[in-house]
């Protein structure tokens, strides 16, 4: 663990929440030279994602995003309150540009389409604008491929439950791009290993992951040649490894002649847990300290300012220099919704909205406007600090990714740019302003 | 056009159009059911399953005491793979009238309801979460029973024995022989086949819908719909069907059920117009909270699953009757051609769940004498598929968990030996929260109507559990791929629509754990799945999600 600067709190940043946005600015701060810890309660939404990171998918309305940094400026012109808003377009390239950077040294190169967007292919076949992606969804090689009208087989691991290419197959034809491919499905047998733990229709995604890193590629190949003789893509359910993805998807690249394309499918997320393995062993790698399995019971402020937080497992007090709340929207804990309001269970931050909880759901599920839920959470000023319900702003504390309010990361498609360039945006001002104190402290001139 | 051709058809696929079709089936009459939607998707299937041992009535309406009482014994007997025998209790709580309690003893014992008077700490020791303010309490025989099991069982018993069941039917009009009612025009609803339906005889069981059908075929008959809202909660709180011993009111009855209890109800009178587009109220959530918390304190602490609500088809005895004055909760059997001159045609309505067999077997005691057939009704005698004798899982090797095999025979009784032991269609789970194989989904796609997703939740509760079915509709989905060839576009149709169903019942309960899975849900399906951007879910859009641009 690295020392931390200011003898008189444990860490200069504490991070509650162990999220992509919470890793994102804890990696951040810890690239600067601070000490960091995060407090992560469970398991992180990145299990439940993609695992490609969306910056700005559909504006104006649903209309597709082709290049985002063309629409941003007209984007945070129509939304003030968004949150890309106050981190600004060069922040944001910038943070991207970062991320970029710290999941290749953590081996996990993200792929981009020149700073436009690309897609990815559903499990119900459908096409989602996105800006990163694994090499097994985006790469050039795909892309020239995908030119050419080739042939296309989406393949089962055969007894798996959890993708059903007959699905993807049937809305993938229905589109433009794809309506000259010819969509074939087919079923892999998942070669028989000694000690196969149990059978494939009672594992998840996360079991064949773990046989994927074990098994010999060249094993799989074969079977997925012999599924499928002809045709040039192979999309297979997103299990291709946790550990050895990289090595796995070459291999069998090599060996079959045919691209591997993954798709994600139902929980848990390979591709996203990739992100978060990714983001967790750069954090450490660091000398952050991850505490696992904790949740906070109480942050207390005074005059202003967090002046501790207490554990809830093992009822620690816990102080810093700068705190970040990365909490999450409901589903993570971050946001807790009751018979008749909405609260920010650690803080009681003031939120933007407290509409009753049950005017957060719209009519339909699938609705075009997508819910009220969705962009609920906590407003802060610029810079992301939240306020107290008395109104006051408080200044060593800063909220990101979906515990704020102000965006709607499905409909606009910029879940994952907002986690990332929030956390971002937050770490280099707690940076900025730790250097500020401490050379002032120190009698240095302020940092320019 | 296709034509089919029947001694008797009857409209409605609910407990009771199920029931008359099973009737007609073991009189060995020729007898075509035809249904809306699905079986027990109207009223049938939104009430509480509550298996009235009658003291809910006694006080007030002897006669339906007495129906539920005879009806609540033979069910036991034909049906009791659909029940669990869980008792009941009328509880006081010190605000309650002590002259209720005395009321209702001394009128359950003039109808024959068994019933105990016991002090408060018998009452806390059969049901520990019950409100320690207990007075006093009262056991009666209720127990609970699944109206989607019993008129499933119904509609199986009917078509094994000959009847023909089709569901997604619309009746578009009557075929009319000057004044008799000679049949029906109809609509398949799946591939929106048109034909013909002639029949000696018509039995109009829609339930509430029959004003509507009765005025295609030239008579009017009037509902005062009233709408009942009821709450499910996530976890079975209690075990023993605990009624308020008082004037039945909002939230007085919480009913387990499965893996779930169930607050019931509210009733709200509402216009005709409204039965198709029912909505649960917060009103009517924060009723059934406040109520259902006396009799269970906890039950404030439980995650509440969803909200749905059904309509009681009150039934205007004689015609001409518009203010609902005279009209009755008794079971209501009209003669057409009595009443309006129209031959053939009867109409069975009003009732309940309970008395569905009875009702049943008066309409087919009707059409038999139209008909000139004096075979009688066998349907108090003769158990239901899967109810034969009493459930003993045996100790066969399976390649099951001890507990899945257990769900398979709770939910289709004996049947649950050629589920268990067939072997199309895998050994995993497709729904886990309520473990469901994929041999019982199989089953239920071979043999028991189901025609889309939301008909498959019906049959087998996927769906049903605490995750409000995200990955046992994704799996569904996939089912009906592989055993039915179902088109990959239509089968993501039915998945948006299942959700869209499940969706209608979480929105009005919106909080707590119900939000966070609702937001697990949306993620999965929107952000890994794409689903509202499918053509399916925006027909003729296309949603333009093409970066076509990007790659040429």
């Amino acid at each position: 663990m690295r020392m931390n600067l200011n003898n008189s709190t444990d860490y200069d940043c504490l991070i509650i929440g162990g999220g992509l946005s919470g890793l994102a600015c804890g990696i951040t701060c810890l690239s600067e030279g601070l000490s960091c810890a995060i407090l992560s309660s469970g398991m992180s939404a990145l299990h439940f994602s993609s695992g490609s990171v969306d910056l700005l998918g559909y504006f104006p309305e649903a209309t597709v995003v082709a290049d985002p940094f063309d629409a941003l400026p007209r984007f945070i012109d129509m939304h003030s309150e968004h949150p890309y808003a106050r981190c600004g377009i060069n922040t944001i390239k910038e943070a991207l540009s970062f991320f970029r950077q710290e999941m290749a040294k953590a081996d996990l190169p993200l792929h981009e389409n020149h700073s436009r967007n690309h897609f990815h292919v559903t499990a119900l076949g459908t096409l989602k604008p996105t800006f990163f992606s694994q090499q097994s969804v985006f790469n050039q090689e795909i892309r020239s491929v995908i030119d050419r009208t080739p042939a296309i087989t989406i393949m089962n691991i055969q007894g798996f439950r959890d993708f059903h290419p007959g699905l993807a197959a049937a809305n993938l034809k229905r589109h433009k791009l794809f309506s000259a491919c010819d969509i074939q499905c087919a079923e892999m047998h998942l070669p028989e290993k000694e000690k196969n733990p149990s059978p494939v229709h009672a594992m998840r995604s996360i079991d064949i992951a773990r046989l994927f890193d074990t098994m010999d590629p060249d094993e799989i190949a074969r079977h997925i040649t012999a599924a499928c003789p002809d045709g040039d893509i192979v999309g297979l359910p997103a299990v291709l490894g946790i550990e050895h993805h990289n090595a796995v998807l070459d291999r069998l690249r090599e060996k079959t002649g045919k691209i591997i394309y993954e798709v994600p499918t139902l929980p848990p997320s390979i591709p996203g847990m990739r992100l978060d393995n990714a983001l967790k062993s750069r954090f450490a790698a660091m000398g952050g300290v991850f505490i696992q399995r904790e949740t906070v019971e109480k942050g207390t402020i005074a005059d202003g300012r967090v002046t501790s937080i207490r554990t809830k497992n093992q009822n620690d007090t816990l102080t810093a220099g700068f705190y970040v709340l990365s909490t999450g929207s409901f589903f993570s804990g971050g946001l807790v919704s009751r018979f008749d309001h909405i609260e920010e269970p650690v803080f009681n931050l003031s939120l933007a909205r407290s509409p009753e909880a049950r005017c957060l759901g719209s009519e339909n599920f699938f609705a075009r406007q997508g819910h009220a839920f969705l962009s609920a959470g906590v407003i802060t000023d610029e810079a992301f600090h939240p306020k107290t319900p008395a109104g006051e702003t408080v200044e060593n504390l800063f909220c990101t990714g979906a515990v704020l309010s102000g965006y709607n990361p499905v409909n606009q498609g910029c879940g994952g740019g907002v986690a990332v360039a929030t956390g971002y945006v937050t770490g280099r001002r707690i940076v900025r302003d730790f250097y500020a104190i401490t050379n002032q402290r120190q009698g240095y001139p302020d940092l320019p | 056009m296709k034509h089919i051709e029947t001694d008797i058809l009857v409209i409605g696929g609910g407990a009771t159009g199920t029931a008359v079709a099973r009737d007609c089936a073991l009189r060995g009459i020729p007898c075509v059911l035809v249904e809306r939607t699905d079986l027990a998707a109207g009223t049938t299937g939104r009430n509480h399953g509550l298996l009235h041992s009658g003291a809910r009535y006694a006080v007030k309406d002897f006669e339906s005491a007495v129906e539920c009482i005879t009806e609540n014994r033979i069910l036991k007997k034909i049906a009791r793979h659909c029940i669990e025998e869980t008792g009941g209790l009328f509880v006081s709580l010190p605000e309650d009238d002590p002259a209720y309690h005395e009321a209702l003893v001394q009128a359950c014992r003039r109808a024959d309801i068994p019933c105990r008077e016991i002090d408060a700490s018998t009452a806390l020791a059969m049901e520990p979460n019950l409100n320690p303010a207990v007075t006093r309490a009262v056991t009666v025989p209720d127990a609970t029973i699944d109206p989607f099991r019993l008129a499933s069982a119904n509609a199986l018993d009917a078509s094994e024995r000959g009847a023909q069941i089709l569901t997604h039917t619309r009746v578009t009009g009557f075929l009319l022989d000057q004044d008799a009612v000679a049949g029906v025009r109809c609509l398949d609803r799946c591939t929106r086949e048109t034909f013909k339906i002639r029949a000696k005889v018509v039995i109009n069981a829609s339930g509430v819908w029959g004003q509507e059908l009765c005025r295609m075929a030239g008579i009017e008959l009037i509902m005062f719909p009233s709408k009942g809202a009821m709450v499910i909660l996530d976890y079975r709180i209690n075990n023993v069907v605990l009624n308020r011993c008082r004037k039945p009111a909002d939230g007085d009855i919480l009913v387990p059920g499965d893996t779930v209890s169930l607050i019931g109800t509210t009733s709200r009178r509402i216009a005709y117009e409204a039965i198709s587009d029912l909505r649960v109220t917060d009103d009517e959530v924060r009723t059934l909270l406040k109520e259902g918390e006396r009799l269970v304190p906890n039950l404030s602490r439980t995650r509440v699953l969803r909200a749905f609500c059904g309509v009681r088809p009150l039934v205007a005895a004689s015609p001409g009757e518009t203010h609902g004055r005279n009209i009755t909760r008794g079971i209501v059997l009209i003669d057409h051609q009595q009443r309006d001159q129209v031959k053939n045609f009867i109409t069975i309505a009003g009732g309940k769940l309970m008395t569905s067999r009875l009702m049943a077997e008066k309409a087919v005691n009707l059409a038999c004498r139209k008909l000139g057939e004096n075979r009688p009704c066998r349907t108090a005698a003769i158990p239901l598929p899967g109810s034969e004798k009493p459930i003993s899982p045996g100790v066969r090797a399976l390649p099951f968990s001890e507990s899945v095999a257990q769900s398979t025979y709770y939910r289709h009784g004996q049947r649950a030996d050629d589920i268990l032991e067939d072997s199309d269609g895998g050994t995993g789970l497709i729904c886990e929260c309520e473990m469901v194989t994929s041999r019982e989904v199989a089953y239920a796609l071979k043999h028991l109507h189901v025609k889309d997703i939301v008909d498959l939740r019906r049959r087998t509760r996927i769906g049903m559990g605490p995750c409000q079915g995200l990955f046992c509709a994704y799996r569904s989905a996939g089912a009906f791929i592989e055993h039915r060839h179902t088109d990959g576009t239509d089968a993501t149709k039915m998945l948006i629509d299942f959700l869209e169903e499940r969706w209608k019942g979480i929105r009005p309960v919106l909080w707590g754990d119900t939000l966070r899975e609702a937001e697990f849900s949306y993620w999965i399906c929107q952000g890994i799945f794409g689903l509202g951007k499918t053509v399916a879910s925006s027909p003729g859009r296309g949603e333009g999600v093409c970066l076509a641009d990007e790659f040429e």
